[in-house]
């Protein structure tokens, strides 16, 4: 077990860490907006924890609460994270589709140009040294942060999905403008479902600072974002196990195809090429497609019956 | 700022603007008839450079596969003169186009014979991206390559005048960069707007099934574009090679990132909106001050935020009604 763990551990953590990204932009698309933003909010979650965990400015406080200052770095993250999510999803989200996905690719390269030339975060070298949480020995000891938080979210997202704001987000991504005609406002559950990714991406990205022990502006960047997407859109985008599983094998695949050594990358993106032609509902869609068949999408056409009318014609 | 200094600025905007301007026009011609951003435009701008670089050179000297083959052992017949290189850039081009028409058929075509979610399509096209860059990583090495900056015979600027105590200096390949994306642009005008293959083009942007409809083959006028657009990627891809002298596996990244800030900024689908667009963030790039200059690459996508808050459908797209 010592072995498997020493030797897949890593691996295996990286693995619940990418569902976890997968699912903070599930959020969001479950409301029907298609945001790229996740890794944004990551870096920023990670730079938080980073910066509390080895500024000279915060020795005083990290003194005084010892390990509780991990669940500290966490919360500030998720506040950050969420007020941020707040200031750039109230004027994004007049944004439908690929706008709202290129101004989301945009919050995230500012964000990443900003890092890289802050004084804070560590310029284009970013933060090293970041000690590990509770002082855990191995870095497979983070499944006890990640697994907790992967169990707890997948509650949620299970409650989420059964509320009223659930099926307010489900109307809203199936016709906007038909729910806001029944009465469910699209911009406060659009807002709302976008904090809650953002908060999320920023909790996880907490986590993995002092788990990647080094944090820079490479955390943030258009390829995290669009392996994220490629997490949700080949595991399934409909259902809560489906960023869990892509992002879990997507992470797996590279690691897998080891023995090809420099062809791997190459491989990676033929799977997307393939996965994305022959699964287009998802890994996890496929797999519910062979239990049960997906309802017809039109109502079966009535035939039309002329009636003769008069005599002959 | 002064009056040599402002139009120093001026000029290197307009040049690298225009550059931006065809790439982008990449871009745009594929989502105006397909409603998709290929995100591997980028890719085929870095394969423009590498095509014209071997047809040039025809050696790799770093760490790749292809290591030590030497294509041209009497030395490449397409170097040497100004000519002759403008004729590999051509060629370069031409087999970046190619490439392009190949992503459409093995990639795009199956998508779209299945109806799929658009979403997939880029996604797919983000694997084919991968799988490029991964390639020429492979084949011919990761590091970054010398490009031959004074293809066009001269390194002297062609250009440089006094204004005042400072000396204003134009490259040879700022003027050929500009003159040749004008070029294109008033070809690419023509074909679109006055010819047959234009009118055709523009039919099935609109409507696909209705220009199917009247005997138009949706399918070729879609290799059509996928060829053009990787033209003009590649084409983009050699003039940025020449201009700053290098080229490297991921030197179209940044550019297929602001490629896209400028179709949204002109307006996406608009092939004046991505001249406008690729101009403005030219030009906004070159006036960003000498002390805030690490903060030139967020320029183009500070300038996409506002646009998209203010006015999403760009600087000069149309209006999309909202159907219901």
């Amino acid at each position: 077990m010592g072995d498997f763990l020493a030797q897949y551990g890593f691996l295996i953590v990286t693995m619940v860490q990418a569902g976890l990204l997968g699912l903070s932009l599930y959020f969001p698309l479950q409301a029907g907006q298609l945001s790229l933003a996740s890794p944004g909010f990551y870096a920023v979650g990670g730079y938080v924890a980073a910066i509390l965990l080895t500024n000279p400015a915060f020795a005083g406080l990290r003194e005084s609460l010892g390990n509780g200052m991990f669940p500290l770095t966490w919360l500030a993250a998720a506040l950050i994270c969420g007020l941020l999510g707040l200031v750039v999803g109230i004027p994004a989200l007049r944004l439908r589709g690929i706008y709202l996905a290129l101004a989301t690719i945009a919050f995230v390269e500012i964000l990443r140009v900003v890092s890289l030339n802050l004084g804070v975060t560590g310029g284009a070298i970013g933060i090293f040294g970041i000690p590990q949480a509770f002082g855990f020995q191995d870095r497979w000891q983070y499944i006890f942060l990640f697994g907790p938080l992967l169990i707890l979210i997948l509650l949620f997202a299970w409650q989420l999905e059964r509320s009223r704001v659930g099926r307010a987000f489900r109307a809203i991504r199936e016709d906007e403008l038909a729910a806001d005609a029944m009465g469910v406002p699209p911009t406060r559950y659009k807002v709302l479902a976008f904090v809650i990714g953002a908060v999320l991406a920023g909790i996880v990205g907490a986590m993995s600072a002092p788990f990647l022990n080094t944090w820079n502006a490479k955390q943030g960047t258009f390829d995290a974002s669009i392996a994220i997407l490629a997490f949700v859109l080949i595991g399934g985008s409909r259902n809560i196990w489906g960023p869990v599983v892509g992002g879990a094998l997507l992470t797996a695949v590279p690691e897998l195809l080891r023995f090809l050594a420099d062809w791997r990358l190459v491989i990676n993106g033929l799977v997307l090429v393939v996965a994305s032609l022959y699964l287009p509902q998802g890994i996890v869609g496929a797999l519910q497609g062979v239990r049960r068949p997906p309802p017809p999408r039109r109502p079966p056409s009535v035939p039309v019956v002329v009636e003769a009318k008069g005599g002959t014609p | 700022m002064e009056a040599s200094q402002l139009l120093q600025n001026l000029l290197n905007g307009l040049a690298i603007g225009s550059v931006y301007a065809i790439f982008a026009l990449g871009y745009t011609l594929v989502f105006s008839i397909l409603g998709i951003i290929n995100f591997a435009h980028g890719a085929v701008f870095t394969l423009g450079a590498y095509f014209t670089y071997t047809l040039v050179v025809g050696q790799f000297e770093n760490n790749g596969l292809l290591k030590g083959v030497n294509l041209f052992p009497q030395g490449s017949p397409l170097s040497g003169n100004p000519w002759a290189f403008a004729l590999a850039t051509l060629v370069g081009a031409v087999i970046a186009g190619f490439v392009a028409v190949l992503i459409e058929r093995l990639a795009f075509r199956p998508m779209r014979a299945r109806g799929a979610d658009p979403l997939l399509a880029l996604v797919s096209s983000l694997g084919v991206a991968l799988v490029i860059v991964n390639l020429i990583q492979l084949l011919v090495g990761a590091e970054i390559y010398n490009f031959p900056s004074d293809a066009y015979g001269e390194v002297r600027p062609a250009l440089s005048f006094q204004i005042g105590d400072r000396v204003v200096i134009v490259r040879t390949v700022q003027i050929i960069i500009f003159a040749v994306s004008l070029a294109m642009l008033a070809v690419l005008g023509y074909v679109i707007g006055r010819t047959k293959v234009g009118k055709a083009l523009r039919a099935v942007a609109e409507s696909p099934g209705t220009a199917s409809l009247l005997g138009i083959s949706v399918d070729r006028f879609i290799l059509i574009t996928f060829f053009l657009s990787g033209f003009l990627g590649g084409l983009a891809g050699t003039l940025v090679g020449t201009a700053f002298g290098v080229a490297g596996p991921y030197f179209g990244v940044t550019y297929g990132l602001k490629g896209l800030a400028v179709i949204v900024l002109g307006g996406l689908g608009s092939i004046p909106g991505a001249v406008v667009g690729g101009l403005v963030i030219g030009l906004a790039e070159a006036f960003v001050p000498a002390d805030y200059s690490a903060y030139k690459d967020a320029v183009a996508f500070a300038l996409l935020f506002v646009i998209l808050l203010v006015r999403p459908q760009g600087l000069l797209g149309r209006t999309q009604i909202q159907k219901v």
